[in-house]
């Protein structure tokens, strides 16, 4: 209930500076002058120049599962998109970033942003527990440090983690093969001290009304990262939640999401998406579980 | 009558308002389908239009193509028509009825185009905030 309160919360606010922007937004919108509203066109015309401003937003009902042990997932009821592209500067939805080359057939980007791992932490629950988490969703006997079992309930919190700043390198280059995006991204925060790298494949296929844009992609991330996300550390260790080191390895993912074309504004929309975690997170006593998955169907306005 | 307004309601349509003056015949026109869904700029659809008209009034209405300087097609003393308009549309256009000879649009319905891909492909990008899902 409180987690819904508070998405609610977010959304409200979210939803209030989507409409400070449109109302702002529109002014600087190519919007046709007020003529009347038949205007013959000609195969000559040229294409109108797009907006600086990317404004939608989808309502429906989704989901995201958390991996994290005694949290809850998240629910996605509203998908707000709040976008600006400059000539070199962009904001895209929180990513901020400068554009260094934009070429036929590449456009590369230095990009700021925060890491995705930290959503997992927002929001657990205390429990009490008399087994001990093992990694893979499984439970094994409690012991102490020296070995001896423990039969007392033991109080078991998930960690904190705090959001870490990430600076790197984007490049997106496509065709009519399809589209791949190349990330690296680092720590410059001083909070995972880590880094990460993705590579991301997707295509499109429009049929009448229809468009479907399936992807696969994989992020690398380093031991230092995952090890401040999924780790137990030794001041965190306990006998329900045994001290852990994940290493280095690869998420793998794969994608689909589905569109139904009313109008150019209005579309039906339906997104599918699944993350395998890498086996050194899914081995953590912090994961209950080795994937994420999501899902999303409803409406989505495009400004 | 009957049977075109529940074709139009059933297949929610977008059904033209009237534009006539007071002496002129009101009209209705019916065009499925109204979008063309395409990758690029320089992609196009080949459509094929299915365009039907009423009016209140018999006369001499033509059916007109933004993008061309003569009718489609022209019918005499009828109080309703149909046509089908085989078409590649690369831009939007505005099919619209008019009497014969004349430059009013009685009635008129526009066809638009939705290019899905941009000149700049960081609009394709996909964040990943956990609320983006889409």
């Amino acid at each position: 209930m409180l987690r819904s309160c508070m998405q609610a919360y977010e959304n409200a606010l979210k939803f209030a500076a989507l409409w400070a922007v449109v109302s702002l937004a529109h002014g600087q919108a190519n919007d046709p002058p007020a003529t009347p509203s038949f205007t013959p066109t000609t195969a000559s015309a040229p294409a109108p120049a797009e907006s600086h401003w990317r404004l939608g937003a989808a309502f429906g009902y989704g989901q995201r599962s958390n991996p994290l042990i005694q949290s809850e997932d998240i629910p996605v009821l509203v998908d707000l998109d709040i976008a600006w592209f400059g000539r070199r500067w962009f904001f895209d939805n929180g990513d901020v970033g400068f554009t260094l080359s934009d070429g036929d057939r590449a456009t590369t980007s230095l990009v700021a942003r925060l890491n995705s791992d930290r959503v997992f932490f927002g929001k657990t629950n205390t429990r009490y527990v008399n087994l001990a988490y093992a990694g893979n969703g499984q439970t094994a006997g409690m012991v102490d440090a020296s070995g001896e079992p423990v039969t007392e309930p033991v109080e078991v919190q998930p960690p904190d983690r705090d959001y870490a700043v990430e600076l790197g390198v984007e490049s997106l280059i496509d065709g009519n093969w399809g589209a791949i995006t190349l990330r690296a991204f680092h720590d410059v925060s001083n909070t995972h001290e880590g880094y990460e790298l993705g590579a991301y494949y997707s295509w499109r296929w429009i049929a009448g009304r229809v468009s479907l844009s399936p992807s696969v992609g994989f992020a690398y991330k380093s031991a230092a990262l995952n090890d401040y996300y999924w780790g137990v550390h030794a001041d965190e260790a306990s006998p329900a939640l045994p001290e852990y080191h994940p290493g280095d390895g690869f998420n793998l993912e794969g994608g689909l999401v589905a569109n139904y074309h009313i109008t150019r504004h209005l579309r039906f929309a339906l997104s599918v998406n699944y993350e395998r975690l890498s086996d050194e997170i899914a081995a953590s006593p912090l994961a209950e579980e080795d994937h994420v998955f999501a899902y999303f169907s409803g409406l989505a306005w495009t400004f | 009558m009957r049977r075109l307004t529940r074709w139009s309601i059933t297949c929610g349509l977008l059904v033209s308002l009237p534009v006539a003056a007071a002496d002129v015949p009101a009209a209705r026109l019916i065009v499925k389908p109204l979008l063309c869904v395409t990758e690029s700029q320089s992609s196009v659809c080949s459509m094929t239009f299915d365009i039907r008209w009423e009016s209140d009034v018999a006369a001499q209405f033509c059916l007109n193509d933004s993008a061309q300087g003569a009718p489609l097609q022209c019918w005499t003393s009828a109080l309703s028509g149909r046509h089908r308009h085989e078409r590649v549309v690369s831009e939007a256009f505005v099919y619209w009825l008019g009497l014969q000879g004349g430059v009013q649009h009685l009635a008129e319905v526009k066809i638009e185009v939705l290019r899905l891909d941009s000149s700049d492909r960081r609009r394709e990008r996909r964040s990943r905030h956990v609320w983006d899902v889409l």
